[in-house]
């Protein structure tokens, strides 16, 4: 192994780590504050869409992204709406939302730019502009020459593992997934909390579908995300809900991604589609490895419900099960 | 106290699904005005050419087939609480272990070599469920990312097949050579492709029925689905229960490919079961996992899926509407069992 092949592959793994940090930052949140998200892979895929529309409308790649992000938010907000308000299963509306999610895209792109039979130019960001940073031999590659939304994930990433820790709002939010009998004895607004942070995940799941398709390529193509809402997921227990352990694992991924891709030309007598394969193996390697000791949020997937009502509705449950 | 649940379940079963039913294609007809077409035009191509005539609906008899396999085989899982989503990956699996037996058997007379083949297909998908059973059950790793991770490797294993050990003898085009009669299924009534898997589907309607509602093992799937925990205190094996409802699950996905392949494609190539995984989620669910709607809600997404090819040449809607769709079926779902009161919290097992 050489060392401009190093260079290119730690480079091109931060690259592909970028779009899944996002997602699993969010889906930490979220699950921190005891809801799972499932469905990121579908608020990802609109993301990535409605980027590319935004930027096409508005000319600017910044306007595509504040209407990915404003979108997945909204997304977010449907899911909340089921596990949150209506406390009904978390994981059924997840899977609606994949569904949901592949749907919107493909047809709104099919009826947007899709349909036009020339080229739409695709306004993109611009990697940041390092000046002689970037020539730096080693560092700059892997440092200094990537997109602005690289950075900010990196950025978010530590914010993250800040703020869950040490800020009071962090606090609020470990307790509502951990304790929420505590918590709202303590005054903290769980279900409020909640709805917030699904949100939060939304949001964060869309920018990293932008990403995908203003940063990283320019144009929207059906199913780009291709699994990496569920790699992503893996990756918030594979970083034990910490977001710098999450972030740990997103890299490792973004790696094997990098490598696998090197791979298939580094060795043309195996089948590339093993390669293809071997970041979702991970996926199922990390997950039996870490899963059975990993510690989830206490309260992840069980609804909040509070006072006179709740006793009734808990009764109601116990009746149904018994 | 099942015995009323039952009663509720009866009571609002059909009236619920057309329900649901309605508010899809009420959101369906939003996005259509959206494309800047008519929805009473689209609507009238889609069952026109799927209910107006008999091809169409023998087309749709066609493709009900493997998602009632499918959709069976996710009831059972879901019964058990597992989310099985990788009944596609089941289903390729399935399919390819099926055609390569199918291939390696020129000579034998069809009344072996085809259940053979089938069966060969419904223990490979039974295996690759029953392995994310397995680690579901045994480590604990979330069965819905490891089925949908396994739907990814199998693609894989797919493209790789069809352009490597199971290419066809010419080597030009990505697929397996074509299975010879005596391992592919009759078409049953001339004229149309209605194949003998329609026989199998019947067949596997009662059995899951029975299963699931009639016998001591669907009790058990139904007890370690509403608390493991209470399982486990019962004297259940709730872990093998679970390794064995994925199991099951993967193998009807699996027979559900294996048939697909011999009654209608006849050979293995890239994308013979368009996401009927994903599909046979819907149908389940708006069958409320029981066995004797599954058929119908099966129809019901085969005349979808048949029309939006009608629906697209016609009038220039995208097929992709589909998916919206069914994701609104599973959510308006939702929002019929938070209405009947029965929304349940289920304690985090596996994530």
């Amino acid at each position: 192994m050489d060392w401009i092949f190093l260079i290119g592959l730690l480079a091109s793994a931060v690259r592909f780590t970028t779009p899944v940090l996002y997602a699993a930052l969010g889906e930490t949140v979220t699950q921190r504050a005891g809801v799972l998200n499932v469905g990121i892979e579908g608020i990802m895929l609109v993301g990535a869409f409605l980027a590319v529309l935004g930027a096409v409308a508005t000319g600017s790649p910044w306007g595509g992204l504040f209407i990915a992000i404003g979108a997945g938010a909204i997304l977010g907000a449907l899911h909340a709406f089921f596990c949150v308000i209506l406390k009904v299963d978390q994981i059924v509306s997840g899977i609606g939302l994949i569904v949901l999610g592949l749907g919107l895209s493909g047809f709104g792109y099919r009826v947007t730019i899709g349909s036009s039979s020339q080229l739409t130019a695709v306004p993109t960001f611009e990697r940041v502009d390092f000046g002689p940073l970037t020539g730096v031999p080693g560092l700059g590659p892997i440092v200094f020459d990537h997109h602005l939304l690289v950075y900010m994930a990196l950025g978010l990433a530590l914010a993250l593992g800040w703020a869950l820790k040490r800020s009071g709002l962090g606090l609020s939010i470990r307790a509502a997934g951990e304790a929420p009998e505590a918590a709202d004895a303590a005054g903290v607004e769980v279900n409020r909390l909640r709805f917030l942070c699904t949100m939060f995940g939304g949001a964060l799941a869309a920018m990293g579908g932008a990403y995908l398709s203003i940063a990283a390529l320019s144009g929207f193509v059906e199913n780009m995300v291709a699994g990496r809402g569920f790699i992503a997921i893996a990756c918030v227990v594979f970083g034990r809900w910490n977001p710098l352990g999450v972030m740990a694992a997103v890299f490792f991924f973004g790696l094997a991604e990098a490598l696998q891709i090197r791979l298939q030309t580094a060795a043309p007598d195996i089948p590339y589609q093993f390669f293809v394969m071997i970041p979702y193996a991970l996926a199922i390697l990390a997950l039996v490895l870490v899963a059975g000791r990993a510690k989830a949020p206490s309260a992840l997937r069980i609804p909040f419900i509070t006072g006179r009502h709740a006793r009734s509705r808990a009764h109601r449950h116990k009746e149904d099960t018994l | 106290m099942t015995h009323t649940l039952d009663a509720r379940r009866a009571l609002v079963g059909g009236g619920g699904a057309l329900v649901v039913v309605i508010a899809a294609f009420g959101v369906a007809a939003l996005f259509i005005v959206l494309a800047s077409k008519n929805p009473f035009d689209t609507f009238a191509v889609l069952f026109g050419y799927t209910l107006g005539n008999a091809i169409g609906f023998s087309e749709v008899v066609v493709r009900a087939i493997p998602l009632t396999l499918a959709g069976l085989g996710l009831c059972v899982a879901f019964r058990a609480n597992a989310f099985n989503i990788g009944a596609d990956g089941q289903i390729m699996v399935g399919a390819i272990v099926s055609v390569a037996l199918g291939l390696a058997l020129p000579g034998w007379p069809s009344y072996f070599a085809v259940p053979l083949s089938l069966l060969a297909g419904a223990l490979a998908g039974g295996l690759y469920g029953a392995l994310a059973g397995h680690l579901r059950a045994r480590y604990n790793a979330s069965e819905i990312i490891v089925t949908i991770m396994l739907n990814y490797v199998a693609l894989q294993l797919l493209a790789w097949m069809i352009r490597g050990p199971l290419q066809e003898t010419m080597a030009i085009f990505p697929r397996s050579d074509a299975l010879p009669p005596s391992a592919s299924l009759d078409v049953i009534i001339a004229g149309t492709r209605i194949h003998e898997g329609f026989y199998i589907a019947a067949a596997a309607v009662a059995l899951v029925y029975l299963l699931l509602n009639r016998s001591a093992l669907g009790f058990a799937f139904k007890v370690v689905g509403l608390s493991a925990p209470a399982a486990r205190y019962g004297g259940l094996k709730d872990r093998a229960l679970i390794v064995l409802a994925m199991g099951l699950s993967g193998g009807l996905a699996g027979l559900a490919g294996s048939i697909e392949i011999a009654g209608v494609h006849r050979r293995l190539q890239d994308d013979f079961a368009p996401s009927y995984g994903i599909t046979a989620i819907a149908v389940a669910l708006l069958a409320r996992l029981d066995a004797r709607f599954v058929p119908l809600t099966a129809l019901l997404f085969g005349v979808l899926h048949v029309g939006s090819g009608a629906m697209q040449r016609q009038i220039g809607i995208p097929f992709p509407l589909v998916w919206i769709i069914q994701g609104i079926v599973i959510l308006a779902f939702l929002y019929l069992s938070y209405m009947r009161g029965r929304a349940r919290a289920i304690t985090p097992e596996a994530v």
